[in-house]
């Protein structure tokens, strides 16, 4: 399956695991959070390269040991669902995360520019989407007012 | 006489309400509207419209309506208003210059 | 006012583009419906009844003449001739294409305006005081950190989808509130601590709709400097724990009472402790840079003319008395008067005003008052800055133009929504109950025999009317396929701010404007003197006599139950 990450379209290297499936022999596999709460130091100990999936109803503060993941991605179940933003925003600016923050589920190519300002670098579209016009959305809007996870200063210290 | 089904939506590119005909073809005229006798069978034509003629028409569904010889009256105030027009006036009756293209 | 940069032009060019690119996609079918429409909400497109509807953003409702030509124009080539000022200070076009908005936002654009963030689950207009600036009882122009917070919010990535519509108002008299500060989402009042600095009373959770409830003080006094910040954790505490499982639920003043205020502020405090960097605060100099561009205009040094404006008000012209007297407020600069513009007139829905008079206005903004005029939220107009001396020909002009009418604050300057006429949201129509009324009442001497009463209308509980705090409100019902009236009473907005209370059952539209006359009359029988206000009087008296009065002495309704 393609993604897009860091603004480029590529294979993913990473495999979602549901629960109740077996788990891969090797790899990089995406987990839900019941399962990594489960078994953590065994998934940590077994994966060097391990994700996590939460739904939109957790803080960072409900992924214990988040900074030994490599990925950690965030549902949108819905097109109206917002909290990534900000869950995603505090992974960044109040945990320091560092791995990859993917968005899958409703991911839509209009909203791409603003989720990559919370801190996704990585984004999973919906089947059937076009990766390659999507691209074109991170330009769409490049001017920005107030801060983010990728710009520090608001408009009226840059001006 | 008696009680029919019409479907409905609005032309998307100039946001008019759109009512099917017979024929399958939508018009701006309400009177146009094909009526049809099984809301199931409405239901699933707005559900096909939806799927396959979004270019068209968005958001398609079914309205009820008494059908009374040349009459067809919707049973809601939305519907009504809906299919008639606002019932206030639109624009001012002033004098002033310009008219606008739709005006 | 705001004078946009490279910056700012850029951004809302950009914008334009986009949207342009998004309305292609659907017209071409390669984006449905469904993806489309949270993209045109979150431009001020909604689909209505009949048509498209299209808000354009006037930020705390000011305009300049070259933008309200623009908003003429716009009426003239792409609608149908008219536009409407809504409650929250910005304007509608009701029948614009789809195919042509692209259009109407260059358009817009060229002037320094948008569509941006008037609808959908973000931050909306930053509403204010129409008479921001010239308010002989505000301690500070609220204006400047109007625009401040307008800028801040614009595209706010992490904002973009709240649990529901966000709406902030800000005032700078704190004495006598005109912006329903304790009715919006954050109300900010400017208020001077005990050291004589400036800083914000912050309120939280107020609003109408289905359950309406006066905002919360979360902190009593912000310093200025911490105003985006401390907003931001506002929103993020919102967007993180705001309901999203029922849209009638999704308003932060559910959370609010949810948690309890002291519960909502140790979040929002905990989450500040833990974001706000030095950069996130607003510097002086910023907030100078803005304040500057609503400098006052260069005033004439002229004498004080408040014996001039009594003996207008009491001259033998009894036409431009009233209208002195209604519509004309005091203003700071001596010499100087305030001049709302009644659009409320007998035939015409309420809000409603044409491309010729919107091009007449924009004249008569820059004849008389410096080259502006403001949206007020009760669908009026302000001239701000005019002459007193040049108030006879001013209401001579306005009179010509049929937007003489003196009726500010009377029981025929209804405030109403839309409603089924248009709305797609709505239960029963709004403006005809406007119109009636607005034409059974049109005399002069009656209306300034009752004095002070407003009348508000909201054709659902959505409550774009504000029919809550009217103090007479009326709010449309479904019943069983057809339009009911529920009437309350004892509604206000301001200081003392209170929610009407529903007098009885409700009421068929045939009756309902016969009952808001029962209830006028009971006023002029029981209120204690001339002098004592409507609202007053409800308040002092209770609901019994206006109870009786509108469904007799057993209390029930005359036709149809509850």
């Amino acid at each position: 399956m393609q993604i897009i990450r860091n603004r480029a379209i590529t294979d993913d290297d990473f495999v979602h695991v549901p629960d109740g499936t077996e788990l891969p022999a090797a790899g990089k596999p995406i987990v839900t959070l019941a399962r990594y709460t489960a078994a953590r130091e065994e998934l940590l100990a077994r994966y060097p390269a391990l994700g996590v999936r939460i739904t939109p109803d957790k803080l960072p503060t409900d992924v214990p040991e988040r900074s030994r993941l490599a990925l950690i991605a965030i549902e949108f179940p819905r097109w109206t669902e917002g909290r990534g933003f900000s869950i995603a925003r505090q992974l960044r600016q109040r945990e320091g995360f560092t791995g990859e923050l993917r968005a899958v589920g409703w991911v839509l190519r209009d909203q791409l520019r603003y989720l990559e300002r919370c801190g996704f670098n990585a984004f999973e579209l919906q089947p059937g989407k076009p990766l390659a016009s999507a691209l074109e959305a991170f330009g769409e809007l490049p001017h920005t007012y107030q801060t983010a996870v990728d710009e520090p200063l608001p408009i009226y210290r840059r001006r | 006489m008696g009680n029919h089904w019409i479907v409905t939506g609005n032309f998307t590119e100039s946001g008019a309400v759109a009512w099917r005909r017979a024929d399958g073809t939508w018009s701006q005229r309400f009177v146009e509207s094909g009526l049809l006798p099984d809301e199931q069978a409405a239901k699933r034509i707005a559900d096909t419209a939806n799927a396959t003629e979004q270019r068209e028409i968005s958001d398609p569904y079914v309205i009820e309506v008494r059908a009374d010889g040349s009459t067809l009256d919707p049973l809601s105030a939305r519907e009504r208003i809906r299919a008639n027009g606002p019932t206030i006036p639109m624009r001012r009756p002033d004098s002033g210059l310009g008219r606008g293209k739709r005006g | 006012m705001y004078q946009y940069d490279d910056f700012d032009r850029r951004m809302i060019t950009d914008r334009a583009r986009q949207f342009r690119g998004q309305v292609e996609r659907r017209l071409s079918g390669e984006i449905t419906e469904d993806e489309f429409k949270h993209l045109r909400l979150k431009n001020g497109l909604y689909k209505q009844l009949h048509a498209y509807m299209m808000r354009v953003a006037v930020p705390y409702g000011l305009l300049s003449s070259t933008q309200v030509r623009k908003l003429a124009h716009i009426a003239r080539v792409y609608d149908k001739g008219y536009a409407h000022l809504t409650t929250r200070q910005n304007v509608q076009y009701n029948w614009p294409r789809l195919v042509d908005v692209p259009n109407i936002l260059d358009e817009l654009a060229s002037v320094e305006m948008h569509a941006v963030q008037t609808s959908g689950n973000c931050v909306r207009n930053i509403s204010s005081d129409h008479f921001a600036g010239v308010a002989v009882d505000e301690i500070e122009d609220p204006r400047p950190y109007c625009e401040i917070l307008r800028q801040w919010s614009t595209f706010h990535p992490e904002f973009s989808n709240l649990p529901r519509k966000f709406k902030i108002a800000v005032t700078g008299t704190p004495g006598d509130d005109r912006t329903a500060v304790r009715f919006h989402d954050i109300g900010l009042r400017i208020v001077a601590n005990a050291q004589g600095e400036h800083g914000f009373e912050v309120i939280v959770g107020g609003g109408m709709g289905r359950t309406p409830v006066i905002g919360s003080v979360v902190r009593p006094f912000l310093p200025k400097r911490h105003l985006l910040s401390y907003c931001e954790s506002i929103l993020r505490v919102y967007n993180l724990y705001g309901r999203r499982d029922n849209k009638h639920k999704a308003r932060i003043k559910i959370l609010l009472v949810s948690l309890g205020v002291d519960e909502f502020r140790r979040r929002v405090e905990e989450d500040w402790e833990a974001t706000r960097t030095p950069e996130l605060e607003l510097p002086d100099a910023e907030i100078a840079r803005v304040s500057a561009f609503f400098a006052p205009p260069p005033y004439e040094k002229l004498p004080t003319s408040s014996d001039r404006l009594t003996a207008l008000a009491l001259g033998r012209d009894r036409e431009l008395g009233n209208w002195v007297k209604n519509n004309v407020v005091r203003h700071k600069v001596p010499g100087y008067s305030a001049v709302v513009v009644s659009v409320k007139v007998p035939g015409i829905p309420p809000g409603d005003v044409s491309d010729t008079q919107l091009d007449a206005i924009a004249d008569l903004a820059d004849k008389y008052s410096f080259g502006h005029v403001c949206v007020t939220h009760t669908q009026n107009l302000v001239l701000a800055d005019v002459k007193t001396s040049d108030l006879p020909q001013l209401h001579a002009d306005l009179v010509a133009l049929d937007l003489g009418k003196s009726n500010i604050g009377k029981l025929t300057d209804v405030i109403t929504c839309p409603g089924l006429d248009y709305c797609d949201l709505a239960n029963a129509r709004s403006i005809p109950l406007s119109l009636e009324i607005a034409e059974r009442f049109d005399r002069i001497d009656y209306l300034n025999d009752l004095g002070e009463v407003s009348i508000k209308i909201s054709g659902c509980i959505n409550a774009c009317g504000h029919h809550h705090v009217g103090n007479i409100g009326i709010l449309g019902i479904d019943k069983r396929g057809e339009e009911f009236y529920q009437l309350m009473l004892g509604g206000s907005p301001g200081n003392d701010a209170s929610i009407g209370k529903i007098l009885g059952a409700a009421l068929p539209q045939n009756e309902i404007v016969d009952a808001v006359e029962k209830v006028l009359d009971r006023y002029l029988v029981v209120r204690e003197s001339p002098e004592e206000k409507f609202l007053e009087t409800v308040r002092r008296v209770g609901f019994e006599p206006f109870k009786q009065a509108v469904y007799g002495a057993a209390g029930t309704a005359d036709a149809g139950g509850e």
